[in-house]
């Protein structure tokens, strides 16, 4: 909100700093500045007002206030004696009912005659100016000068366009319009709190004013308003109309009730001084109209000055604390045995426990006063994370291979949600989303890192990237995910990958089965069908990995081929494991024999491996895969498969004869099958 | 000839060879102690003319020297010729080194890293929290009613099963409090969500980590000094803190904290708007309907908490300019951590 210091120094009794040492002094101890700026012989301060502080300091008295207590300067207020005509009473001009004190906990109002609407003086115009309000007449401009000054909203209503002289306030009936000062038309309800008069609304409550009782040039008699509305009811109206006014601006932050009274005698003084001072001064009227059932009394609240010292951490003498409390305009009732009780102005709605009085002293102190200390604590060592050390564990193994981390965006568009075949009874979608890019909360990480491929290959030929996030699905699923892509034909060395990064997480016993997904699975899926496998750990699934079948990688644009792994890291992590136990140097020589079997194409390595390792037993200390030939020189439907086998025993030198007759049995166990003939 | 100058000779004939520069230098030595009137050879062929015991003892020492010399000699040549090749081989040293295969984390994970680094050593524990909330834990337990102004400061992503998502990591102050009894230090990292638009400073998603410490008699105090040790930590460099006024619901008294600009030292600067400081976090003191929504009883313990931009972090250490680089998934940035 915007300030003019010159009209801040009304205030002050003394001299106000520069303004530059204002915004150093605001800024630590109150509110932050975000502008200052001279205008003319003036200076703007653009004042970022805590909401909490809204009720006090949306006005220049507030900030006065807070100057005074920064700087110890006396803060001198409001002066505003009003002459009351006697002869003509207010209730004789206008009859006040509200019907609902819930929505409407206060309603003054008071009527001033013989008025005379023309320009307000310069001066004025000129403060208004500053802060960004347009002068319209005398009456208007003192009403909003008034709620710069005070907070306090007002409202000005011509005396004699009023049916029936009534101002009622209630909701709206349904079907009720009402046309507003600024022409725009709006549609009533029965959550609108409106002011009416015996017939229509004249303003929606709290917001706007109505164009049917406008103050006008040929208007004589005023009837003024400062009422005090349920912040709850008018933030509702406000956001539901789709209108928001400076009025409503600070009713939805809350107005202390007490302050109507205050505002509107601030307002009549000004209109009786200002408005047609030349030809004879307007009348106010005898009698202030007060709707106020349940006045509002100031809190008490007990202080420890004990708990001061300890929240703080820096003792803080009672007289100092007290000094503090007083500048701010709280009252300190009593201190005893170390406790002040102290009476909280009603105009500080924020201020309700002793937390919050101790704020007041603590800023008011200086934040910066406060030493730095450390805590003297109880020593507890902190409880190391696993489900972190595995994330941090698995991304360190995904770096040293050439993978790059990326985060990406937690949502899918519907698009993308369409394309991949995702089915909306598993999508949690957004209420409000930003745009259709947001549609949905991600159910796979593939989506945005296979468009992160498609963005950066006019510049990479060669990718490896990875992200470790929250997917999330229907009813309420949300766990992390690692996926991993890698581009061109490379099923294998993705594989490769896997392997290691599952042994180096210490999980052994893995392996690869046919992927195989049900008819109605296969045609949304998008893994290429004949190249995609689940990655098992014993007998739990734990991901996928497989090519990403070429519809999909055309639908993005997407050139060459990408293989992708998808591992449910909650899982992955359970299984890991730091346990590992040292394997001894061998002592005796290995010995390396080739083995070539010739099979059907569709025989699975796993198995030709199966049954090597069952005949040569615990000898067998690794089989190495050198080559698989498919060609024209070989038997139709037949492949090569070719593997060195290392032989070496824990406990002796193994003789050729043993080997080769160990040799001669793997060979007798492949040939069993007629199909399979090893070539020699 | 004397066992003397024997000894002599093939010091003599060391020092030669030592200083022997090239192939000819060393071809001259050897026609000197090794040629047909070499110094050696002299001696050799004296040999017959000596008394028999005087000949084997000076013979035997005579040879053993010729060997010695010859081997010595072999040595140096073939040093003289390897040098030569050597000579003959070169490589440009400004070529560039191959590249290993090498991948890269993302900074933001960088400086998580950092973080969690810092104050786990100071005695704090990392805690995470669901993205997914409920209106509870984000708002009401945290003290922010609903139909409250102060909600406007969070604008939320809503979604359709009723939950939300989570605007800041302050829910896991609550949900660590309803299962841990104090005295209790930890931090919370993660990702938070905001409903707003973007530009080079705001994202719709982004990462917080919140702090959190409670004991008996923590103060402001405490928290000064516990963040700046963090922060010079993570700047690695000496830094000021200032603390002043802001407003939280869920913290009594609350404020913000700025630090030293990075850029300037303080002395004000573009990056800074003239200030000398940059905001740093938001913190306060545990508001006491914190302590009661999360099952403490309020008047029994005190602490302080803090919520801290990781990306601002980030940006503010390696001097990044634009908060959406983070999830652009743009290689040609994430390849430079």
């Amino acid at each position: 909100m915007v300030f003019s210091y010159n009209w801040l120094k009304d205030y002050i009794k003394g001299r106000l700093p520069k303004p530059a040492k204002l915004v150093e002094l605001l800024t630590m101890n109150s509110f932050e500045i975000s502008e200052l700026k001279k205008v003319d012989s003036d200076f703007i301060l653009d004042i970022d007002v805590l909401p909490n502080r809204a009720p006090d300091c949306f006005s220049h008295l507030g900030i006065a206030r807070e100057i005074g207590a920064i700087c110890g300067l006396v803060f001198k207020g409001l002066t505003s004696e009003i002459k009351e005509d006697k002869s003509l009473k207010a209730k004789d001009f206008v009859k006040v009912e509200v019907k609902n004190k819930t929505a409407c906990p206060r309603y003054t109002a008071r009527v001033i005659t013989d008025v005379k609407i023309e320009s307000s003086p310069k001066w004025m115009r000129e403060r208004l100016k500053v802060c960004g309000l347009r002068s319209i007449n005398n009456v208007v401009d003192i009403a909003n000068y008034v709620m710069l000054e005070t907070g306090q909203p007002l409202h000005a209503f011509d005396g004699e366009k009023l049916q029936d002289s009534k101002i009622i306030v209630r909701f709206a009936k349904a079907g009720e319009k009402i046309i507003t000062l600024d022409e725009e038309k709006y549609d009533l309800d029965k959550d609108i709190l409106v002011i009416a008069d015996a017939k229509k609304p004249i303003a929606i409550a709290g917001i706007k004013g109505g164009k049917m009782p406008e103050v006008d040039k040929k208007t004589k008699i005023i009837v003024l308003e400062a009422a005090n509305f349920n912040s709850k009811i008018i933030r509702r109206t406000s956001k539901k109309i789709d209108l928001k006014t400076d009025a409503s601006w600070r009713f939805e932050h809350g107005i202390d009730p007490n302050l109507t009274e205050a505002a509107i005698n601030r307002a009549a003084f000004l209109i009786q001084k200002l408005a047609h001072p030349q030809a004879g001064y307007p009348k106010i009227t005898q009698g202030l109209i007060d709707k106020y059932p349940q006045k509002v009394l100031a809190k008490r609240i007990k202080l420890e000055l004990d708990y001061v010292e300890k929240l703080l951490g820096v003792k803080i003498p009672e007289s100092k604390i007290v000094k503090i409390l007083k500048s701010l305009e709280f009252k300190v009732l009593s201190s005893k045995f170390g406790i002040l009780t102290v009476e909280v102005p009603t105009f500080r709605l924020d201020i309700n426990i002793p937390e919050d009085l101790i704020e007041e002293i603590g800023r008011i102190y200086g934040y910066q006063k406060i030493p730095a200390i450390f805590p003297i604590t109880t020593l507890i060592p902190p409880k190391r994370n696993l489900e972190i050390f595995w994330e941090d564990t698995t991304k360190n193994i995904l770096k040293e291979v050439g993978f790059s981390e990326i985060y990406n965006y937690s949502f899918i568009s519907e698009e993308d949600a369409k394309d991949f075949g995702f089915k909306s009874k598993d999508l949690i979608e957004l209420e409000n989303p930003i745009s259709l890019e947001q549609r949905y909360l991600r159910p796979s990480l593939i989506p945005n890192l296979l468009k992160n491929i498609q963005k950066n290959q006019k510049h990479f030929s060669e990718m490896r990237i990875f992200e470790l996030g929250r997917v999330f699905k229907l009813p309420k699923t949300e766990k992390n995910i690692l996926t991993g892509l890698i581009t061109g034909q490379a099923f294998f060395q993705l594989k490769g990958v896997v392997d290691l990064l599952l042994n180096k997480l210490g999980i052994s016993e893995i392996w690869y089965d046919q992927y195989q997904p049900t008819p109605e699975m296969s045609k949304i899926s998008i893994w290429h069908p004949q190249k995609c496998a689940e990655i098992k750990v014993d007998h739990q699934e734990i991901g996928f990995l497989g090519e990403i079948k070429s519809g999909i990688l055309e639908d993005l644009k997407i050139e060459g081929k990408i293989v992708v792994f998808d591992i449910d890291f909650e899982k992955l992590s359970k299984l890991a494991s730091e346990e590992h136990e040292f394997r001894p140097i061998p002592r005796f020589p290995a010995a390396v024999r080739d083995i070539a079997v010739l099979v059907p194409r569709e025989i699975m390595m796993e198995e030709v491996l199966n049954k090597i390792e069952g005949a040569g037993g615990s000898v067998i200390r690794d089989i190495d895969l050198f080559d698989i030939y498919e060609g024209e020189e070989l038997p139709a439907g037949k492949k090569n498969l070719a593997f060195h086998i290392i032989y070496q025993a824990e406990d002796r030198t193994l003789s050729s004869g043993e080997i080769d007759e160990i040799q001669n049995k793997i060979i007798k166990t492949l040939e069993k099958d007629p199909e399979w003939q090893v070539r020699k | 000839m004397t066992k003397f100058s024997l000894k002599t000779l093939k010091n003599q004939a060391q020092k030669d060879l030592n200083s022997a520069k090239n192939l000819k230098a060393l071809n001259e030595i050897f026609k000197e102690y090794l040629g047909k009137k070499g110094k050696l050879t002299r001696i050799l062929r004296s040999l017959e003319k000596m008394p028999k015991a005087k000949r084997i003892k000076i013979g035997k020492e005579a040879n053993q020297l010729k060997n010695f010399l010859e081997e010595k000699m072999e040595q140096k040549k073939s040093s003289f010729v390897k040098t030569t090749e050597d000579k003959k081989e070169w490589i440009d040293i400004t070529a560039p080194g191959k590249k290993p295969l090498f991948g890269h984390l993302h900074s933001l994970n960088l400086v998580k890293r950092k973080v969690e680094e810092i104050f786990q050593a100071m005695g704090f524990s990392i805690i995470e929290g669901p993205e997914m909330e409920t209106e509870w834990y984000n708002f009401d337990a945290l003290n922010i009613p609903k139909d409250h102004p102060a909600r406007d400061l969070w604008d939320t992503f809503y979604l359709k099963t009723g939950f939300l998502l989570r605007t800041h990591t302050s829910p896991g102050q609550i949900r660590f409090m309803e299962k841990n009894n104090p005295p209790l230090r930890i931090i919370v990292p993660g990702r938070v969500f905001r409903h707003e638009a973007t530009d080079a400073s705001h994202e719709i998603n982004f990462y917080q980590i919140e702090g959190l410490m409670v004991d008996k008699k923590i103060s402001v105090a405490n928290f000064k000094a516990i963040i700046q040790e963090f922060l010079q930590r993570f700047f690695e460099r000496p830094v000021k803190i200032r603390v002043r006024p802001s407003y939280f619901p869920f913290t009594e008294p609350s404020f913000e904290v700025d630090v030293t600009c990075l850029n300037c030292g303080g002395k004000g600067c573009s990056a800074c708007q003239q200030t000398g400081w940059m905001e740093m976090m938001g913190a306060g003191m545990v508001h006491p309907n914190v302590f009661k929504n999360s099952g403490l009883v309020p008047k029994n313990w005190q602490g302080w908490a803090f919520g801290m931009g990781m990306d601002r972090l980030a940006m503010m250490k390696y001097k990044i300019n634009d908060i959406r680089l983070f999830y652009s998934g743009d290689l040609r940035f994430l390849n430079q951590f």
